[in-house]
């Protein structure tokens, strides 16, 4: 009993934090920044405890009361552990970067501490209609972080963009849960995976409707190839730490879900596997391809984030439905997590006001002003693209082979060649950074050392995670 | 049999309403439109009989919603003038139902696949109040409890990107 509450105390402190944090800021005293350095408490706070709890198998807290609903695995105390430490590392550097851009107000940090409610939600619920309704906490949280700037035309622009496109996708994971309860004749994973194991998957065209639908829901989120096309604007919108945020929290939930989904049972994966082959691969080089196309830096990693979306589809096709652990999933998942971050908390504090320095040629020679920055960006853009001893690698290394083990030999040299082309666009800001002169001074200070050290943290975390040993 | 032919009469009224609400230039007209639509639904909830869900739809869709969204547009006063010119309207709205059409000839396929059931009304008294909320706090407790979450942050959203802001403190 006592267990199962500490299996879900990191969502209920969230939670009861994210709420607190509402409603002080009603108060007039209870100014922003206060509520950046409150919110990060709470992470940090929910961080440590969720690391402390020790979980053997699949555990379902509460399982009478509950209904066996929210069900916490080791995987989904690891994706946990990384959403809310990106939650922590992103109040900090938003801190930072609301001192140069004047629109921030406390509900910002509440919104924060909500959709990473949702996004604990997202990775334990193990029912169609749970899975909704997290996925909606987290995803109108995150509209409204992204459209936070009124004034911003491109900013409500790509609000506008992502609700109306969000709420397609809604419909259509809903419309797939209907007609796989139709089908199954319940919502729970557990009861679904139990009439697959009895029925098999291609008796029922319904199920496989129901399935697919879902997954076109899933493929939306987690912007794979046919539904990559808001990415770009939408991570262009938003600010700085939100897109932070979005890149790393977001897509750690989404493919935390994803692959419960697919492991209900191994029919229901194998069905899908020529399937999620061919979007893995379209994933990866349409996304290079827009990628490379870019002047802009974010426009860049939000392209490489598709990118990193197929790798990690890769990693989905590979999975084993029987013990399944996820381990790789989550390795992935940390390391880019560490990197993406790391760039967008170094971008929240060099953007400069209004985030004014946007392109590659505006970050040339700021190796010379700002050596130790410079080194971390390129650290982190190392990571990304693959090279060692980061924990990119490593987290390429295990998917690359689990995907060798799992027979998949040409989607891992796919996945090898497209990280090489992947090469292009991250060297390209070195390459900018270290040998081309300054045109600007980069002179001014960095608003608060909160962003500075969290990206130096992160440095070490990219270092750290790789060294982490897994069993795949 | 009488029973059919109310499930196909709500049925087309509800597409019907629809079409019309995506149809429709002004913002009242589509509205409207979009009340026979829930109206309808709430039939076909009835048929089911899901007494509860049915009193619901009527009450707080037809009812409660609907009316603040034509309080809404009232409010807003939208002459026709006002309406942009949308001359290319046909071309997206034939373009769209080009890319929806393979979505519904696969769930029309998916539909006929189903085998035939001749279905009767449950009784002890199903969909009553006390039924679904005996379902609703022993079974789904989960997702009636973090739906509250759901309706916190749409409420916070709203009160952010519509409301009036204090300056930065």
């Amino acid at each position: 009993m006592t267990n199962d509450l500490m299996l879900l105390m990191p969502l209920i402190i969230v939670g009861a934090g994210a709420i607190l944090l509402m409603i002080a800021s009603t108060y007039d005293k209870f100014t922003h920044e206060l509520a950046a350095y409150g919110s990060a408490g709470v992470f940090a706070v929910a961080f440590l405890v969720q690391l402390s709890s020790c979980i053997a198998g699949n555990v379902a807290p509460f399982s009478e009361v509950f209904n066996g609903i929210l069900v916490v695995s080791n995987f989904s105390k690891a994706a946990g552990l990384i959403i809310l430490a990106c939650g922590c590392f992103t109040a900090l550097s938003s801190q930072t970067y609301f001192r140069r851009n004047n629109f921030c107000s406390p509900e910002y940090y509440s919104l924060t501490a909500f959709a990473a409610a949702g996004m604990l939600l997202l990775t334990m619920a193990q029912e169609l209609i749970s899975v909704f309704i997290a996925l909606e906490i987290m995803s109108l949280a995150i509209y409204i972080l992204v459209g936070y700037d009124r004034k911003n035309v491109i900013s409500t622009e790509a609000v506008l963009k992502y609700l109306m496109l969000g709420a397609f996708a809604g419909a259509f994971f809903v419309m797939g849960s209907a007609l796989v309860y139709g089908a199954a004749g319940s919502t729970k994973f557990v009861k679904i995976g139990q009439y697959l194991a009895a029925n098999g998957m291609l008796h029922s065209p319904v199920m496989i409707g129901g399935a697919f639908f879902i997954m076109v829901a899933f493929l939306f989120k987690a912007a794979a190839f046919p539904f990559h096309a808001w990415v770009v604007d939408v991570y262009d919108g938003a600010s700085v730490p939100v897109t932070g945020y979005m890149a790393t929290a977001l897509k750690t939930a989404i493919f935390a879900v994803f692959a419960n989904f697919l492991v209900i049972d191994g029919a229901l994966q194998h069905k899908w596997i020529t399937f999620l082959f061919y979007i893995s691969v379209l994933t990866m080089f349409v996304g290079n391809l827009i990628a490379i196309g870019q002047q802009s830096l974010k426009r860049m990693l939000a392209a490489s984030g598709i990118v990193h979306s197929g790798y990690l589809l890769i990693a989905l096709v590979a999975v084993g439905t029987k013990d399944f652990t996820g381990s790789v999933i989550a390795f992935y998942l940390a390391a880019y997590a560490a990197s993406t971050l790391g760039i967008f908390t170094a971008l929240s504090y060099l953007g400069g006001t209004g985030e004014a320095r946007k392109t590659f040629d505006d970050f040339k020679g700021l190796a010379k002003a700002r050596p130790y920055s410079a080194a971390a960006i390129s650290i982190f853009l190392l990571s990304m693209a693959g090279i060692p001893p980061t924990a990119g690698f490593m987290g390429k290394f295990y998917i690359i082979t689990s995907a060798i083990d799992a027979g998949q030999i040409t989607l891992a040299v796919l996945g090898i060649v497209s990280s090489i082309i992947s090469m292009w666009y991250y060297l390209r800001l070195i390459i900018a950074m270290y040998f081309h002169e300054a045109s600007e001074q980069f002179d001014e200070p960095a608003p608060s050392s909160l962003a500075p050290v969290c990206t130096f943290i992160l440095v070490l975390c990219v270092f750290a995670i790789s060294l982490y040993p897994i069993a795949v | 049999m009488f029973a059919d032919g109310l499930f196909i009469g709500f049925a087309v009224l509800a597409v019907l309403g629809a079409v019309g609400l995506v149809l429709f230039r002004h913002p009242m007209n589509g509205a409207m439109s979009f009340v026979v639509t829930l109206i309808s639904l709430a039939g076909l909830y009835a048929l089911l009989s899901a007494k509860l869900i049915f009193a619901l739809q009527l009450i707080v869709y037809a009812g409660a919603i609907m009316s603040l969204i034509v309080f809404i547009i009232m409010f807003l006063n939208i002459q026709p003038g006002d309406l942009p010119q949308e001359e290319t309207k046909l071309f997206y709205v034939l373009g769209g139902g080009i890319v929806v059409l393979p979505i519904g000839l696969f769930l029309a396929k998916i539909v006929k696949s189903l085998p035939e059931h001749s279905t009767e009304i449950l009784g002890n008294n199903f969909g009553g109040v006390k039924e679904v909320g005996l379902l609703l706090f022993r079974d789904w407790l989960i997702p009636f409890e973090i739906v509250s979450i759901l309706l916190l942050v749409s409420l916070v959203g709203a009160v952010i990107l519509a409301g009036k802001r204090g300056t930065t403190k």
